[in-house]
């Protein structure tokens, strides 16, 4: 049976580490969106300067594991006399790894634009820039909405992968409960729920986004 | 006004075009004919360079349009200048989906013009009037049928006060009932002086309101003349069997 008197004693903790996940998200989703299509713009670019490095980034990051790339970050780093906090080194360690799969939505996005648009806005003389900025992104958008969700979606959840850098976020939270309560059950029940809640949220805004985007179809 | 010299364009090893020497005074009607892959639509499309020719000259209003003799950034700057001279519309539409009626035309004015937004709007919508679209300023492009889809991107273009139209095969992604508003609307744009080079596959129009007929046959003018000439007596054996191909 579940202990009830645990749950409703225990809950609020809880909700303080689910605020830290949330802070975490948030702040690597804003970030990993910048990277994204900082990186996507740049593999599209024909400037070889700009088309190598973000191609190696993408590489670098999707075909290595996120808890890798979180220790180089916070063990790491500290070698070469760059310490970061747990909270901004998987601050940092979560927007890269987000920004590489944003890169490859926000691209695909970007290709599946007919090329009738971009030729229609530069016979208007639209510079390449103007034309990306205005008439390219806005449609890219609407195709990306759903795929950029899903990587919203594993980036709450990955979050929980900074309590192995001893961040107090949610699943630290309540892994140090069950050291005082002995109740495993209860609290990561909570704790799944909370993260349930937490990505539940973001899909629902996502579809709010979906929705202004709809341009006079049904 | 338009004057291609020597004009050549290769896609890798395949030369579509073969060094085409042409002239279009100003308020002339000139419509390219010709059978599909001769090589019409990529004339135009060198013209406001769309596609950048491999050689020859392009020259619109005494203006070198493929200037070779400038770096890229430069000539990106030079040649979004010169388009805004130059009005295209596409077999396509290519309407802005996510902007309405009045949007896609307001854009390039504002956007690449920077014109007052209230001047530009009164244009506009005389515009759309124009083309009879005036009640559907807040419509979606979707909401709209091709041929109205094709009557407001004719009248995107026009919005840039281009000296020049290009036609590309406007018509023929339209059903059959939708083709006839398309083309009234481009009929009374000549009758007002506008120069226009057109590719097209009606040759009723061609007929009715060309000034001059140009046949296109594997990269090369083949012949050219009055509408009257060309339809009627074709002096070449290409131009007579595409004719009776087309008109059969």
């Amino acid at each position: 049976m579940l202990d009830w008197q645990i749950i409703t004693h225990y809950f609020p903790f809880l909700v303080k580490g689910a605020i830290i996940t949330l802070e975490i998200s948030v702040i690597s989703l804003v970030l990993g969106l910048v990277a994204g299509l900082a990186a996507a713009l740049c593999i599209l670019s024909t400037n070889p300067l700009l088309h190598w490095p973000a191609r190696f980034y993408v590489w670098i990051i999707r075909s290595t594991p996120l808890l890798v790339q979180l220790f180089i970050i916070y063990f790491g780093l500290p070698q070469f006399g760059i310490g970061l906090s747990p909270f901004w080194s998987g601050v940092l360690a979560l927007a890269l790894n987000t920004g590489a799969y944003n890169a490859e939505t926000i691209r695909g996005g970007i290709l599946a634009v007919p090329k009738g648009q971009r030729e229609a806005s530069r016979s208007l003389g639209m510079s390449k820039a103007l034309t990306m900025r205005r008439i390219i992104l806005p449609q890219a958008l609407r195709l990306i909405i759903p795929p950029l969700g899903n990587n919203f979606v594993i980036l709450i959840k990955d979050t929980s992968l900074v309590s192995t850098i001893t961040l107090v976020e949610l699943t630290l939270t309540a892994q140090r409960l069950i050291g005082s309560t002995y109740k495993p059950f209860e609290m990561y029940l909570m704790a799944a729920v909370l993260y349930a809640i937490l990505t539940t949220g973001a899909s629902l805004l996502l579809r709010q986004v979906e929705r202004r985007t709809t341009w006079g179809h049904v | 006004m338009i004057r291609l010299h020597n004009l050549r364009k290769s896609f890798g090893n395949n030369e579509v075009l073969k060094g085409i020497n042409l002239e279009v005074d100003p308020s002339e009607v000139l419509v390219l004919i010709g059978p599909s892959g001769s090589g019409k639509s990529t004339l135009l499309r060198c013209i406001n360079n769309l596609e950048s020719p491999t050689g020859g000259e392009v020259t619109v209003d005494g203006e070198w349009v493929n200037r070779t003799d400038l770096k890229p950034r430069a000539f990106q700057k030079h040649i979004n200048r010169v388009r805004t001279h130059m009005g295209m519309v596409f077999q396509h539409f290519n309407l802005f989906p996510h902007k309405t009626v009045l949007e896609n035309i307001l854009e390039a004015p504002t956007q690449v013009l920077h014109r007052n937004q209230e001047e530009i709007t009164a244009e506009a919508l005389e515009l759309l009037d124009k083309v009879g679209l005036a009640e559907k300023k807040d419509s979606y492009p979707v909401q709209l049928s091709g041929g109205q889809q094709q009557r407001v991107a004719i009248a995107r273009a026009l919005a840039m006060r281009p000296s020049v139209m290009l036609f590309d095969e406007v018509t023929s992604a339209l059903d059959p009932e939708l083709v006839g508003e398309v083309l009234l609307v481009m009929e009374s744009l000549a009758a007002e002086g506008m120069t226009m080079i057109v590719v097209t596959h009606e040759m009723g129009f061609a007929e009715r309101v060309a000034n001059r007929v140009v046949f296109m046959s594997e990269g090369q003018i083949v012949e050219e003349g009055v509408p009257k000439e060309i339809f009627s007596n074709p002096r070449e054996e290409r131009t007579k069997q595409f004719l009776a191909d087309v008109l059969k």
